[in-house]
This record gives C-alpha cells, structure tokens and sequence, in this order.
C-alpha cells in the first residue's frame, strides 16, 4: 500500500487492508492520524446472528421506511479517528444501494440511507466489518435523546440572545448620552421602542431557564445564582419598558442581552462537554448477546432472539460465546470466566450439574443449559437493582460556587435595601433608578460563568489525556477525597492471563519450550492462547480436548499441553505435582516425559505502584476490595504496600464496606472495572471505571479512564488541584469586581455605558483565566 | 437621518431571516457533529470533482505516517 509492501501482524488486519486498497480507499493510510484497532479486537459476531436482523420483526425497533429507501442508525465500533470516518462513508457510499451514509464522528453514530431490498442490513454490516469496523442497530434511550434536544433547544436560546443583542446594542447605545450626537426627540422614541421589540424574544424565549430555575430555587427556599441573574434581567426589563412608554430613565436592553449570551454561552460549553462524554459512553449496555441457540426436541439447534427465549428450554453455548442466561449445564464440560461478575481471575471448571450464571463467558467447550432464570430473574439483574439503590444514595458534593452565590446574593439584596432606603430620603426620584443600575451593574455575569469556563477547560484537557468525566463534581470533589477503593482484577491488573514464567523440566531451554507452547495455541481459540504470543512453527493435527489441553505435533513430535494429568497420559508417566499455589499451571510434554511448567498469571499494570504513591502522599487511606477469594489478592496488596486488602467478596459485601466509610465521614473515590463493581461504582462519591470495563460499569462511574492508564489518573488528580485554584481566583476576581462596582453603583455615578464596560471585562478576564486550564503537559 | 426610519425595518427584518437560518441550521443537525467537517476537507483531494487540485497537491515526497496494525 501507498507505494510500498509493509508486514501484518494477523490475518485480520491482511484482509481488512486488501479490502480498504482493493476498494480504492488507500489515502485511508495516508491520512489516519491514529493506527486503527486491531480487528480480531472487536466483538464478534455470528454470521447468524447478523442474518437475524434481516427480519422484519427485528428491524422495526431502529429502521425506518420512506418509500423504497429504509434509513438506520447504526453505532459503530472500532474508530480510532477522523479517517476512520471518511474511509465508512466513501466505502459504503459505493456500494449499490447505499444512497446516503453520514458518520458522525463524535458519538459514532453512523446514519445509512439504503434500498433494503437491493441490499439487506446483513450485507452492510458484513461490509463494515470487511474494512474493520463492527455496527450494531442504534436504538436512542429516552434520556439520551432528551439530552439531545436540550441542547439544541440552549443552542438555539444562544443563537438568538446573540444576534438580537447586537441589533439591541445598537439601538439602545444610540440613546446614551455618551454616545448620542444629534438624535431628535422622535428617533430617541422609535428606537427604545424597537429595543424594546428585539429584548423581549431575548428575555422571555432565551432567558427562560434562569427565570424557571429561580422559582424552583425559591420555592425550595435557597438562593442562588438563577435568583440574582433573573432579579438582574427582570428588574432591567421591566423598568425599561417603563422608560420606553414614559420616555424617561435610563435604558438597559442591552445588559440584558449580554448577560442571556454570557450566561447562556457557559451553560452551552457544559453541555456540549457533557452531551459528548455522554455519547462516549451510552453504548449499548451490552451484557448479555443479543441471540442465542435454542435446542428444540430433536436436538436441532436454531439461532433465536434472547427475547423469545423462554425459562425450561434448552440453548447451546459455544465456546466463546456468553450465556444468555441463568441456568443448570445438562450436558458438556468447559470452564466459564466469571471474572466480570466475580472479580475471579481465572475461568472456573465448570460440568454436568453446575450452576450457571446469565453474562459470563464459556470459555472452553460447548455447553447446553438448561434455562432457570431470564431477564429481570437473572444474578445479573440483581446487581444492576442493587445499583440503582446505590445510586439513590449518592451523597452530593455541594459546589464551591453555590454557595458563593448565595452569600454574594445576600449582601447585594441588602445592600440594595439600604441603598434604597438611603436613596428614598435623599431624592426619591432617583431611588429607583440607583438601586436598578445597582441590581444590573453586580449582575453575577462573571460569577456564574467564572466554574462552567473552567470545568469546560479542563474536562478538556482531561479527555486528551485520556480521562473522560461523564458527571460535572469530578473535578472539585476530587480535591475533597480522603479514602480510595480499588478493585483488583482489571483495575490494579491488567486482567487477561499473561505469561509469567516458564520452568523447563528437562534438556530443553525455556525459548525452545516456549516456541512449542505457542506453536500448538496459536491453532487454539481459547482466550489462554493469546497469551502465548507469535510461534515461528506451526503445529499440525491440533486437537483441542475441552477442560484438558491440547494435543498436536510440531517437526513431527508429538506435543501436549494442558492439565497435568492430561500431558503425562502421552508418555504414560505420573503427573508431577504443580510446585505453585497460584496462577494458573499448565503442563508442556512429548512422548518421553514433561518438558516444562508454563506459567500464567495475571500482571500488575505497570503504572499501579505510581498511582498507590501518589494516593499514600496526598495522606488518603487506600483499601484494596476484590472478588477474587484466590491468595492474589493479598500478594497484590503486599507489593503495593496496601494494608486494607480483602478478598471474596460479593457486590452487597464490598457496598457495605462503601456504607461502613460513609458513615464514618470517609468521602470515597472507587476504581473498578467489573460488573461486581457496579454498585459500589454508583454509590461512592466520586466513581472511575477503567476504560476496559464492561459498559455497565462506564455507564455508571462519574469518569471512565479511557486510556487505561493509572498514569493519567494521577495527572487528574493534580488537574483538579489547579481547577480548584482557578475556580477560587475566578470567583475572587467576580467578587472584586462587583465589590468595587458597588459602591459607585450605590453613589448613582453607574450608568449603562460603564455597567456594560464593566461586565464584559470582568467576564473576560475570567474566560481568560479559564482558558489556562486547556494547557496541557503532553501526556 | 431620515435613513434611519427604512433602515431599522430593514435590520429587523435581516435579523429575522438570520434567526431563522440559524433554527434550520440547528435542526437540520449541522451543529451536532464540530469534529468530522474539519477533517474532511483532507479528503477532498479524493473526490473527481477535485481533480484539478491533485495535481497540484501532488508535490514532492508525501511524508510516510504509522506503521500498519499491531
């Protein structure tokens, strides 16, 4: 490709490659900023499970017909950036059939317009995962698409605060004195009358949300920022319409629609912060497949939707493949991975009898189970229930600038009061126009925009280096924390079995050995195998034996690797004892004996120790709770230094840890990764799921630390440090700014031009200092 | 001045014609997606109707970029 041969490292990426230059997509390589994801990376999916949602009870969910055209939503995974996009849209939009094909590159979602009668879905996804990527029907959620509309709705609020404001500006500017050169006294009329005309869309279209914020606020009986902006615009509004039918007073539209475009623009910036990391991580919540295999009477297989699946009936789970459901296994041996759901490393031996739980993973052999529990009945379930009760329970973090707010909004009222009082003996003619210019000049414009422009700032920051807040009190509670939770499995380990050791047991070397192993699971599809990495040979007459290992030949000698007892039946020897307690042992040998113990394990991230220094020095108390009941969990604990480690225990137990800190005035930040997790993810203060973790756990975290790195979450916690910080000078310097002003205000020398001079600098000054946040240390 | 009385009609008008186009341009999703138009103009080059600028573009030594997966 362009121009020149470049080594693959799999099949999959082979192929993906030949199709994007077959199809004449090649500048794809030319202008990717970043490499792609490994295709054998993604889901897979079955191509039966794909032919699935040909039928038309499927697709009435999420595709809509006009006329001949049928028109989707699809999510896609597997982009890594904005070629990614283009190389979709111009792949797809040459295919027959395809009359539009738009990828919105900041939620994923790819909109496709096609004759579904020339071309079923089927065939477009197989497409899409031609060229690497995979797509799943994209159904919105209530809550994701009302999110969607409210910001359209403040998107358009801003617009139109915006453009009246400065057709407003003009014609109220024109009747100051500063500025009024010759303007008889019918124009002075006309143009208050049309300031009056273009600020009312602006006050009762645009200003809306502060008006309706105030009165839930005060029927709440709490003062805030909405109760002083809303005093400030209505007081503004109502005594310029007084001005503009007696043709007396001062005229302030203007101030009124900058503070709507101020206020409004930080509400906007928020938003679009939130609604992103929103689309980042509503995936789909996908625990559990969307299809299963049913057995009928005969035996016959059939692929059914899980919805159609009922409890009594019999479903056959392939290797690889999750249970639909809860169950008891009727026939087959295998192991199942429960580490999502019990934070146990290693795939559980699982036979005849055994109990199965909905979302875990057959790893091993085909398994048919008998359906006892579906749906809402399922283990699964029960921990997302027990979430929601967490969640309930979520202590709130007040924020900094409410309760400045408040504050600030007492001493303005009373010093209104008194200036009023003051005023009304003096030149009760005046009164009323001081203690307005007074109200309008202290606006809390800066005030309020001073933590929007800098959370917007650096969540900014935060997300280039790969740490994404999906809830706004990240960033100022993270400064309030003392206790950190940490999950084990997947959060302070990689949690994928690596290769830890190899022990030759004979004249072969530990390379040589290792070479053998890879060679024979390089043919296997067992999640073990990938731990073994790249064989220069390959092995021929692979033969998996579910729950015992592999058998092939290698240069013609005949290898097995596996359970002990399984390896030694080749040279009919006895099975040597496994000389560890922990990880997981398997057994190379030939025809004359054992030739090695291979060790795996599950590593430590390379970052954790970091993150565990970084914690200990800020003087917070570190607990390690785990799921995993194996001795890891405190070996673990032991070479990070953790004192607090336990082990076995289940969501409910860890969640009763989480309430045991609560209630001793502990404010806790929780890092997990598994569905075990979940509960304690939604009910600690401050939440962050690893960037592996299961969707469930994402949706639940207040961050989702997308690069994996712990790294980066040190790097957070000194972002937060600097937010604070500049929150505090913002609003100090808001604060300085209305202090100053209001004394002048209060001596009736405030008029609308220094008013508006005033607010539009002191809410400059404050983006600016905000904007200091968005200088980032390279990562 | 006398400008002034067809002018101020005119300027509302114009700022009604622009609310307008903004709330067409709002619902017809132009605002949802700020990061892929700003990409996509790298690919122009790609489009027939472009070709007259490849050649153009087509300088000396395009610089190599990452390795292919893995």
């Amino acid at each position: 490709m362009l121009g020149e041969a470049r080594a693959m490292c799999c099949p999959g990426c082979q192929a993906v490659a030949e199709a994007i230059v077959d199809g004449g997509l090649e500048s794809y390589y030319q202008h990717r900023s970043e490499p792609s994801t490994n295709p054998e990376a993604l889901p897979q999916a079955l191509p039966d499970e794909i032919a699935l949602l040909d039928r038309a009870d499927v697709q009435q969910p999420f595709v809509e017909h006009q006329g001949e055209l049928a028109q989707a939503s699809l999510l896609v995974e597997g982009i890594s950036c904005a070629a990614c996009g283009w190389l979709i849209e111009r792949h797809l939009r040459e295919l027959d059939g395809v009359a539009e094909a738009s990828l919105n590159l900041s939620n994923h979602r790819l909109q496709v317009r096609w004759a579904d009668s020339r071309l079923p879905l089927s065939r477009l996804l197989a497409e899409l995962r031609r060229i690497g990527y995979a797509a799943h029907p994209y159904t919105p959620d209530e809550a994701a698409e009302r999110l969607h509309q409210e910001n359209r709705r403040t998107l358009r609020q801003l617009g139109v605060a915006g453009l009246l404001w400065m057709q407003v500006m003009m014609a109220a500017m024109a009747t100051w004195p500063e500025f009024n050169l010759d303007l008889s006294a019918e124009l002075d009329t006309i143009l208050r009358w049309v300031s009056l005309f273009l600020t009312t869309p602006i006050v009762f279209y645009c200003c809306g949300p502060f008006f309706r914020g105030a009165l839930r606020d005060l029927r709440t009986c709490h003062l805030t920022m909405d109760v002083s902006v809303s005093l400030a615009i209505g007081g503004a509004y109502l005594a310029g319409i007084w001005s503009t039918v007696t043709g007396v007073g001062e005229l302030y539209f203007d101030a009124v629609g900058m503070f709507a475009l101020f206020l409004l623009a930080g509400r906007y910036l928020e938003r679009r912060a939130r609604e992103r990391t929103a689309a980042a991580t509503a995936q789909l919540v996908n625990l559990l497949p969307a299809s299963c295999l049913r057995l009928d009477r005969d035996g016959q297989s059939e692929r059914i939707l899980l919805a159609e699946l009922r409890v009594g009936e019999q479903v056959l789970v392939q290797p690889g493949a999750l249970l639909p459901a809860d169950g008891v296994i009727v026939s087959g041996q295998s192991s199942v991975d429960e580490s999502l759901l019990s934070g146990e490393y290693l795939p559980l031996p699982r036979g005849v009898g055994d109990a199965v739980t909905a979302g875990t993973l057959n790893v091993e052999g085909p398994l048919t189970v008998e359906v006892r529990a579906l749906g809402d009945d399922t283990r699964l379930s029960a921990i997302v229930r027990l979430l929601e009760r967490a969640q309930a329970d979520k202590p709130r973090l007040a924020e900094l600038a409410d309760r400045v707010a408040q504050w600030f909004l007492l001493v303005v009222l009373l010093a209104a009061v008194v200036v009023g009082i003051a005023w009304w003996q003096i030149d009760p003619q005046r009164a009323f126009w001081i203690v307005l210019a007074m109200l309008v000049a202290t606006c809390p414009c800066a005030l309020s925009l001073a933590t929007p422009t800098a959370l917007t700032a650096a969540t900014g920051s935060l997300h280039r280096l790969g740490l994404l807040l999906t809830r706004g009190h990240v960033l100022e509670g993270l400064n309030r924390i003392d206790t950190l939770i940490v999950d084990k499995t997947g959060t302070l380990t990689e949690g994928r079995l690596t290769l830890s050791s190899v022990q030759p047991l004979r004249d072969l070397d530990a390379d040589a050995c290792l070479a053998l192993a890879a060679a024979l699971e390089n043919r296997s599809e067992h999640p073990i195998a990938r731990a073994f990495g790249k064989a220069p040979d390959a092995a021929e007459h692979v033969l998996s034996v579910p729950g015992q290992g592999l058998e092939g030949s290698v240069g013609g000698h005949r290898l097995r690797i596996g359970q002990p007892a399984f390896v030694a039946g080749l040279s009919a020897c006895t099975a040597p004892a496994i000389p560890g307690d922990h990880g997981q042992w398997l057994l190379l040998g030939d025809e004359q004996g054992p030739l090695a113990w291979l060790v795996l394990d599950d590593r430590l991230r390379d970052d954790a120790a970091a993150l565990v220094e970084a914690c200990r020095s800020r003087g917070w108390t570190i607990s390690l709770l785990s799921g995993d009941s194996s001795p890891m969990v405190a070996e673990v604990a032991a070479q990070l230094g953790i004192d607090d480690a336990r082990g076995g225990l289940t969501p409910d137990d860890k969640l009763a840890v989480l309430r045991g800190l609560h209630e001793r005035g502990r404010t806790v930040l929780m890092l997990g990764d598994g569905v075990n997790d979940v509960p304690v993810l939604a009910g600690a203060d401050i939440s962050v799921a690893m960037g592996s973790a299961t969707d469930l756990a994402k949706t639940s975290a207040d961050a989702v630390l997308l690069s994996n790195r712990l790294g980066s979450l040190v790097q957070a916690f000194d972002m937060a440090r600097r937010t604070r910080r500049i929150i505090v000078e913002n609003l100090f310097w808001a604060s300085l700014y209305n202090g100053l002003v209001l004394p002048f205000a209060a001596c009736g020398w405030v008029t609308p031009v220094w008013a508006a001079l005033g607010m539009s600098v002191s809410s400059l000054l404050v983006v600016l200092n905000a904007l200091r946040l968005s200088r980032v240390q390279a990562a | 001045m006398t400008a002034l009385y067809v002018m101020i009609p005119v300027a509302v008008i114009v700022v009604g014609l622009a609310i307008w186009l903004f709330f067409w341009a709002v619902d017809s999703g132009q605002y949802d997606d700020m990061d892929s138009p700003a990409h996509s103009i790298l690919f122009d080059d790609e489009d027939p109707r472009h070709q007259a600028g490849v050649e153009e573009a087509k300088g000396p030594g395009t610089s190599e970029r990452d390795a292919p997966h893995g």
